[in-house]
């Protein structure tokens, strides 16, 4: 029973950040049916970008590693918006009118640009994170050692996604999303500017990446370049899981899929974590077509 | 005056032995390549400041492999074009094995310097040798530590790469006749960030050491992972880990005490010969040496440079012979130069290495 919970929280830690990463690919799919495929380099550039500004600023020595890690994650997040209103302009807004097809195929260039001016500006080797920001202890409730930076991981990317979800389903700007998500004709007639709308997903759901992939480098220590594509294929797993276009499906979908793999690993095999993952996916699609909380997008607003 | 130019070039190149070099100078292993590159043309000009070999100068001849199967199989192409009698490289496994038959069939020696794979020499080809050693050997280093350090219940773990699996079967083969039980055998994903699932249910299976035959990039994250949860089992790592990366991943107290097998750093050589070596080279390029693997494909060259001397010629088969029983190098820069009828290095290469406080890879006595 022991070994059960403690592999449900190593679970919880991992599916809250494939939760914040799911939520960026769900948001542009509600709104634009495309798939993001850069989605996941917007990740690693927020895991670089962060390490630059920590290491270049030395933030959290001089505000202590609370406030520093705080503006640290504020000033990823502003970058990251700013990275990904460019995308939107350059690589997705000249397609709009185009073939689905196209707009997919300008995601993976995206996808392929980032991730080799990634490689270019820091080069193929790892980057590793200073040590001493977080502290390496663990902490014992009842014979489980919970490290105290996953408590406090998991801890952010709730906050992180309770603050989201206040923002779709409260505010104006959020009830606009949402309509925009349902038809897109029918909010431009209602007069909602949809291309603010859009401007604002490429906004928040590349933040929201970004800081995913700070969170990554404090937790981890150790990011490179190609990460981007492991946890973006595992966050668009989470994000079809939860049913692609929903918010709060994206979150359960991470979370989910995080505690599947560690119990699947725990108790069937490690080899096979991937697969067991891919399988309950494959399961849940079988019964429910459209993902667990798939059919909410067609609510009324 | 046109003709007369081109008689001397071709009179020149006629007069030198040409000695090619197959090696990663792109890619993921650039870094092994370029300095496989340096290691050459270093001993290359010390043969040469001596008045050559058989009274002709040696040139090296650099083919980029890229680390490659299918680039390398161009390389090869392209070196037996030029007129070399003799190849070394190079680095990867599965890179030298595209190359292996195209170098055979044209009577071209072949000394790899990185290829561990048992299969490649299993395969009786006349003119492939290599100086570094086996993986079966690793094997056998890895569990006369483990049988040193009186660890009996282990626990293994390699990433499905065929190098680390294949490691990792050859230890549970070894292992099975001894007195040490396995307690845990599975695979991790590489290229994940996330092993805790993976450390709590080794724990639970209460291991006396864990031996993790991957790359340094996973063998950081599980020792800076394993640390968080105070979890205090000592890692033995297989000769991938060998990386002064893996420090920088785990922190210097996360890796300390983590034990792993190499060949020996650079830095450890212990014949004078080797010393001087050393020395020359960080006169000329302003650092040491890296990599054990560019040293060793010094010793390629030098050993290829001693047997042509031997015969007196180059000829292929001479070589060929020569190197497969009578030479006896006692002057190779990483120890005795000896092959076997396979074309195997004989003697034991590996040795035990630990970290220190400070991260530094010291040698086990």
């Amino acid at each position: 029973m022991e070994e059960f919970f403690q592999q449900l929280t190593n679970g919880l830690a991992v599916g809250g950040i494939y939760a914040l990463i799911a939520l960026g690919y769900t948001m542009v799919y509600g709104v634009l049916k495309l798939i993001n495929f850069a989605h996941g380099d917007l990740f690693s550039t927020g895991a670089y970008l962060g390490l630059t500004i920590l290491i270049s600023f030395g933030l959290t020595d001089r505000l202590g590693p609370v406030a520093g890690v705080l503006l640290l994650a504020l000033m990823v997040m502003g970058l990251l918006a700013i990275v990904g209103t460019m995308l939107e302009r350059i690589a997705y807004r000249p397609l709009r009118e185009s073939p689905r097809l196209s707009a997919v195929v300008s995601a993976l260039g995206a996808s392929i640009f980032l991730q080799n001016t990634l490689m270019f500006v820091y080069g193929a080797r790892f980057q590793v994170y200073p040590h001493d920001i977080l502290p390496d202890t663990a902490l014992d409730l009842f014979g489980i050692d919970i490290p105290i930076v996953r408590m406090l991981i998991l801890l952010a990317s709730l906050v992180l996604m309770a603050a989201l979800y206040l923002f779709i389903q409260k505010t104006r700007t959020g009830t606009a999303i949402r309509a925009v998500a349902i038809d897109q004709r029918a909010a431009r007639l209602m007069g909602i500017d949809v291309n603010r709308v859009i401007l604002i997903v490429f906004l928040v759901g590349p933040a929201l990446g970004g800081v995913a992939g700070l969170m990554v480098g404090l937790l981890y220590g150790q990011i490179n370049f190609t990460m981007g594509w492991i946890y973006g294929l595992k966050a668009f797993t989470a994000a079809i899981l939860g049913g692609i276009g929903n918010i709060p499906g994206a979150m359960v979908g991470g979370v989910l899929l995080g505690v599947i793999e560690a119990l699947g690993a725990a108790y069937i095999s490690i080899a096979w974590k991937d697969a067991i993952a891919f399988f309950v996916l494959i399961l849940i699609l079988i019964v429910r077509p459209t993902g667990l909380l798939g059919e909410r997008v067609a609510e009324k607003i | 005056m046109m003709t007369l130019c081109l008689i001397t070039a071709g009179a020149e190149a006629a007069d030198t032995i040409k000695i090619g070099l197959m090696g990663p100078l792109t890619g993921p292993w650039a870094s092994e390549g370029q300095e496989m590159r340096e290691v050459l043309n270093l001993l290359a000009a010390d043969v040469n400041m001596a008045g050559g070999i058989l009274n002709r100068k040696i040139e090296v001849v650099a083919e980029d492999d890229g680390g490659d199967p299918r680039t390398a199989a161009l390389a090869a192409q392209k070196l037996i074009t030029q007129g070399v009698i003799a190849v070394i490289g190079t680095y990867g496994s599965s890179v030298t094995e595209a190359t292996q038959n195209i170098y055979n069939e044209s009577r071209i020696i072949q000394v790899a310097n990185g290829s561990t794979a048992v299969r490649l020499t299993e395969k009786g080809l006349r003119y492939f040798f290599r100086t570094c050693p086996r993986d079966d050997e690793q094997g056998r280093v890895a569990v006369h530590a483990i049988e040193r350090l009186k660890y009996k219940r282990v626990a293994v773990l390699h990433d499905n790469t065929s190098f680390a699996k294949g490691l990792a079967e050859e230890v549970r083969g070894l292992l099975k006749n001894k007195s040490i039980s396995i307690v845990f055998y599975d695979a991790l994903t590489p290229g994940e960030r996330d092993y805790t699932a993976i450390l709590t249910k080794m724990k639970n299976a209460r291991p006396d050491c864990v031996l993790f035959t991957g790359y340094y990039p996973e063998a950081g994250l599980l020792l800076r992972q394993k640390k968080e949860r105070n979890w205090n089992v000592p890692f033995i790592g297989g000769d991938a880990t060998n990386n002064p990366d893996l420090v920088k991943i785990a922190g210097k107290g996360a890796a300390q005490g983590f034990i792993f097998l190499s060949a020996p750093l650079p830095k450890d050589l212990p014949s004078k010969n080797a010393r001087s070596f050393l020395h020359a080279f960080n006169n000329k390029y302003g650092h040491p040496p890296h990599s054990i693997y560019s040293v060793l494909a010094g010793d390629g060259f030098r050993v290829v440079m001693e047997a042509i001397k031997a015969t007196g010629s180059t000829d292929a088969d001479r070589i060929a012979d020569i190197l497969h029983t009578k030479i006896k190098d006692k002057n190779g820069l990483t120890g005795m130069i000896t092959f076997n009828a396979k074309g195997d290095r004989a003697g034991e290469v590996y040795k035990v290495y630990q970290v220190d406080t400070q991260g530094r890879f010291i040698l086990q006595k």
